[in-house]
């Protein structure tokens, strides 16, 4: 048997989890091909997801905050926004990561080939390369990281730059008068919250009876008052029935469950409605490779795939399609290539909605525990009795850690609220470490941070936190 | 139109409400009359035949051998296009089978034998799940039937069948190795294989699905995607959440998602809600461990899920996972300890590439069962054989004598047939060599009853049928009999149930050659006979006036047994009693 670090790999599509992939394969020595067309690894994160809305989002921030300042005692004048320089500040924040990417990839010495890949067999790639010329390539094993793409709904399909999906959106062409966002998921609101900051009317609509579903309904609701505020109006339990391109707008007929139709006029379309992995490989029938009935790509907590000489990671496996997930399953999948006895079985991933508040959640939710019929105990600490929170004007925050009565384990931990992204870290250090109610009660957080409404959470699981008076029961 | 009509269990008499199903004596497609026995039930009374009351052609047999069932229980469906509709004169009125959406329910009338089946129409009982129906549905399965006693699960040897195959009920799919056996498993299903639930060299459990069927006609065609079959649990429960929460938001997935994208169904959001629903995690609750001691869990071989905490909340430490690590190792070396070397062990292969072109082929099934049994008894029982030779000469004028009546009797009356009735007169006279040795109880279990296995060399290796209770049948019962297991045997029809229980064993390379061998004692069974090639050999006769030559018939016999139970002069004694019978028959009427 031929050494694991002599295998030559290939990794197909340079998202966060496919170089994440071709990295490490790199670093334990093996011969290491990443096949993207981009100029330079990143993927959909970098090129148009994650980073740029991130970028877009903490403008639309301060912009929020700078209308908020006036009860602050600052008042500022009404912001002037030069289009050209936000868009550029976001493109260069893009350049900037993928070419430090491209870096550490040359540095690693990863053959990166700019093109797209067909399978020719199960070892066997031809790359039509960017510059046009075809090459075929050999290799002992090959991960598919190919992603996916936002979801196309034909009914609302227009051929006109006023109907965006959410790479046009990011692209930030202009500040349209009035938005239409088909979906209210998390592409949805933080895309609309950009536009609204900037002064766009936006209306929300959604399918189904809440913002966010699958999150705590108490988690989504401060979310969901604020967003009522910067938002023209969030149609709920409404579907877009059809859209029609009137030259100088979109008119869309917004048809709510009761029946009731009204029609309106939008400047641009959003629609956000989902993903759809990229499992359309050409010649993947030539491996023994099985794609399942929603076009995921079907693996073992390896990630391998009916095919042994093949892999696949992140969006393109399933759900959740979040790059830190795809990045940990790419390394995983590289261990296992490598021969390490490894699997993919996460105690919780995090799921983080960056808009302002944001909303993060890890492990087991209220929600899920309920369908199982679970004993849980909840704990949760409101924002309103944090001294940063208050510091900061946004008392509207909760933390909430979900408990297995008999154990005291933290099973779950949902935040709302300014920086509950970077606050959900610790909900996931304490789910992966199997801590109990009582270890997080006893480590020391910071004061005054919002972190500590962590460690009062665990408190009010023993009725004792120090900000929170609760009569004792009988 | 086609109409079904079912037929259930009549009133069978005064205080009989149910019985054992014995024996049916109809499948789908056979065509039944009133008044024709189709099965044999076992009551609290006796065994008595139940005729049907209806006429036309099976459809769908609803009940099982060996399952009890009910008065008023359906026990199969007939097409009843041919039978004259009375009309819903007469009180029994059929419910279209489960099954078989597309047909109407049909009121019929029976011609009514005897005991009048006056029983209302209980709701159609479900039908038993190794059973499916064969008329077209929606989509059946195959599920592992059972193979036979105490047996719950198999090894996949080998799948026949794949995707698009087209199976009929019957035809054997899969090659599955139990603790017993390597059996083929045939299909109780009939129709195109849609998807193979299960891959070689897994462990499958009775009960387990094996594969899916396409339907022959589509069922139902409002139903274009609400049923997807993804293997991935995870994400056919997100899917199964997806259509469940549109549903409770009063819409059909159609409103929901675009019609014209039959495979694209788009959640509204597809953050997780759930560890569960990510790919490739098992519905499994998180075990209390760092990650850190879950990997080192995985890289000792140690099952997470198996390991006790001692920590907080069960929390399991890295010691916890070492500790039960060689608790598993201690109890691994204790069990190796004792005498049980079946699994082979053996010094280090040398490269055997090094002096020429080798071929590697898997050992798996029969050879391997057969390399681990061997080894097994080989190990346990510290075996002697001893010879002899018996003299068939007159026997051989016998047996060619009365060949035409096992022939008549459709089977052939071999030396081995004569050996089986022979052996079995003498384990009556000689019971140590039906015996087994229970060690642990230090006990010699004596059997009372008298199997005999009959070693047969197959294309597939060998395979030892049994015949049970020898010494209550004839010769040529038992040449009838054991010419069914050899066909049995090359056809790999054989099932575990007619390999085990016996208590001796025969194994007859006189077909080949030979003048004599020593076979192995198949445990846990404690003697063997193994019979050569009879030949003609000069044999000193004495006579009144002194002696001669003569040519005589001469079969060589080869007896190994458990040293541990039987001595060397019972085994000498038992071996020449059973020369001698074959010398003088007569010896069986009178001893045997």
């Amino acid at each position: 048997m031929s050494d694991s670090t002599n295998l030559n790999i290939a990794v197909i599509g340079g998202g966060p989890g496919g170089y994440a992939a071709a990295f490490l394969a790199a670093d334990l020595g093996m011969t290491v091909t990443l096949i993207d067309p981009e100029l330079n690894p990143g993927g959909v994160c970098l090129y148009r997801g994650c980073i740029p809305s991130k970028a877009l989002l903490h403008v639309a921030k301060l912009l929020e905050e700078s209308h908020q300042a006036k009860d602050w005692g600052i008042e500022f004048a009404a912001p002037k926004v030069d289009l050209v320089r936000l868009r550029s500040f976001k493109e260069n924040i893009v350049k900037k990561l993928t070419g430090g990417l491209g870096v550490l990839s040359k540095q690693r010495k990863v053959r990166y080939v700019q093109g797209h890949a067909a399978f020719e067999n199960s070892t066997r790639l031809r790359v039509a390369k960017n510059d046009g010329t075809e090459e075929s390539l050999s290799f002992d094993r090959i991960i598919i990281a190919t992603g996916s793409r936002p979801a196309v709904v034909p009914t609302l399909k227009l051929d006109t730059p006023r109907m965006m999906d959410s790479t046009g959106g990011l692209n930030l062409e202009d500040i349209p008068g009035t938005l239409l966002v088909v979906g209210g998921g998390y592409i949805g609101l933080e895309l609309g919250s950009v536009y609204a900051a900037l002064g766009t009317r936006v209306t929300v609509v959604e399918m189904l009876s809440g913002l966010l579903p699958g999150a705590d309904r108490d988690l989504v609701l401060p979310l969901h008052k604020r967003l009522e505020k910067m938002f023209d109006s969030i149609l709920l339990n409404t579907t877009v029935a059809s859209v029609k391109d009137e030259g100088n707008g979109i008119r869309a007929t917004l048809k709510a469950q009761d029946g009731s139709a009204q029609e309106k006029v939008f400047d641009r379309v959003l629609v956000s409605v989902g993903r759809k992995p990229n499992s359309e490989i050409p010649g993947l029938e030539k491996t023994r490779v099985r794609v399942g009935q929603r076009g995921f790509i079907q693996v073992n907590k390896q990630l391998q795939t009916d095919d042994p000489a093949v892999y696949a990671i992140g969006d393109v496996v399933g759900e959740p399609m979040l790059a830190h997930k795809a990045s940990h399953e790419g390394r995983t999948a590289v261990e296992a290539i490598a021969g390490h006895k490894v699997a993919f079985e996460p105690h919780a991933i995090p799921a983080v909605v960056f808009t302002d508040p944001e909303v993060a959640w890890c492990g087991l939710t209220e929600t899920q525990a309920q369908k199982e019929n679970r004993e849980i105990k909840v704990a949760k600490f409101p924002w309103a009795a944090s001294g940063r929170a208050i510091t900061l004007d946004r008392p509207e925050g909760m933390t909430k850690l979900i408990f297995d009565p008999h154990t005291e384990r933290v099973l779950g931990v949902g935040i709302v609220g300014v920086g509950a992204g970077e606050m959900i870290a610790e909900g996931v250090l304490a789910i992966e470490m199997a801590a109990v109610a009582t270890d997080i009660a006893l480590s020391i957080h910071p004061h005054p941070t919002l972190s500590e409404t962590v460690m009062e959470s665990a408190e009010v699981f023993f009725g004792t936190s120090t900000h929170i008076y609760r009569p004792k029961r009988g | 139109m086609t109409e079904l009509i079912e037929f259930k269990l009549p009133e069978l008499g005064e205080n009989i409400s149910q019985g054992d199903l014995v024996r049916l004596m109809v499948e789908p497609g056979a065509t039944v009359n009133a008044g024709q026995s189709v099965m044999e039930l076992e009551t609290d009374k006796a065994v008595v035949e139940v005729p049907s009351s209806v006429s036309g052609t099976v459809q769908e047999i609803r009940v099982k051998e060996g399952e009890k069932i009910k008065v008023g229980q359906v026990i199969f469906t007939v097409d009843g296009a041919e039978t004259k509709a009375e009309a819903a004169g007469q009180g029994q009125t059929a419910t279209p089978a489960s099954a078989v959406k597309e047909t109407p329910a049909a009121a019929v009338s029976q011609q009514k034998p005897k005991p009048a089946p006056a029983v209302p129409a209980p709701a159609p009982s479900v039908a038993p799940p190794s059973a499916p129906s064969s008329a077209p549905s929606g989509s059946s399965e195959f599920k592992l039937p059972e193979l036979g006693e105490n047996i719950s699960q198999g090894d996949l040897v080998r799948l026949m069948v794949s995707a698009g195959t087209k199976v009929s009920e019957g035809q054997p799919v899969m090659e599955l190795e139990t603790d017993k056996a390597v059996v083929e498993v045939p299909s109780s299903v009939s129709g195109v294989v849609k998807e193979i639930k299960v891959k070689e060299g897994e462990k499958i459990k009775v009960g387990q699905v094996i594969f899916t069927l396409e339907s022959a006609a589509p069922a139902e065609p409002s139903r274009p995607r609400s049923a997807p079959v993804e293997h991935v649990s995870g994400q056919h429960g997100a899917r199964l959440a997806f259509q469940a929460a549109i549903r409770a938001e009063g819409k059909t997935e159609e409103q929901a998602l675009p019609p014209d994208q039959p495979q694209q169904p788009i959640p509204a959001f597809s953050m997780p809600a759930q560890l569960e629903k990510v790919a490739g995690t098992e519905h499994r609750q998180p075990v209390p461990a760092a990650p850190h001691v879950r990997r080192l869990a995985r890289e000792v071989g140690v099952d997470i899920y198996e390991v006790k905490g001692s920590g907080p909340g069960g929390r399991i430490s890295e010691d916890d996972v070492k500790a039960y690590a060689k608790s598993l190792v201690t109890a691994a070396a204790t069990a190796q300890a004792t005498p049980q070397a079946g699994h082979f062990r053996q010094p280090q292969l040398p490269d055997f590439a090094k002096w020429g072109k080798v071929e590697r082929v898997s050992m798996r099934g029969v050879r391997r069962k057969t390399a681990e049994h061997l080894s097994e008894a080989w190990n346990t029982i510290p075996h002697v054989t001893q010879h002899d030779r018996a003299d068939i000469t007159e026997l051989e004028q016998l047996r060619a004598r009365f060949a035409p009546k096992a022939e008549e009797a459709g089977g052939k009356m071999t030396v081995t047939a004569i050996a089986l009735k022979v052996c079995a007169a003498a384990l009556k006279v000689f019971p140590q060599f039906n015996a087994s040795i229970d060690i642990e109880k230090e006990e010699i279990v004596y059997k009372q009853y008298i199997n005999i296995g009959v070693a047969a060399d197959t294309d597939r290796g060998l395979l030892v049928p049994v015949i049970r209770d020898v010494d209550k049948k004839n010769i040529v019962e038992l040449a009838v009999e054991l010419s069914g297991l050899s066909k049995k045997a090359r056809d790999k029809k054989l099932t575990p149930s007619d390999m085990e229980g016996g208590t001796f064993t025969i194994t007859n390379l006189g077909g080949i050659g030979g003048i004599g061998f020593t076979p192995i004692v198949n445990f846990p069974e404690v003697a063997i006979l193994g019979i050569s090639r009879s030949r003609m050999e000069p044999e000193w006769i004495q006579g009144k006036d002194g002696g001669k030559f003569e040519p005589r018939l001469i079969l060589p016999l080869s007896l190994s047994y458990d040293h541990r139970l039987i001595d060397g002069a019972d085994a000498a004694r038992f071996l020449r009693w059973i020369a001698e019978a074959f010398e003088q028959p007569f010896l069986l009427s009178v001893q045997g």
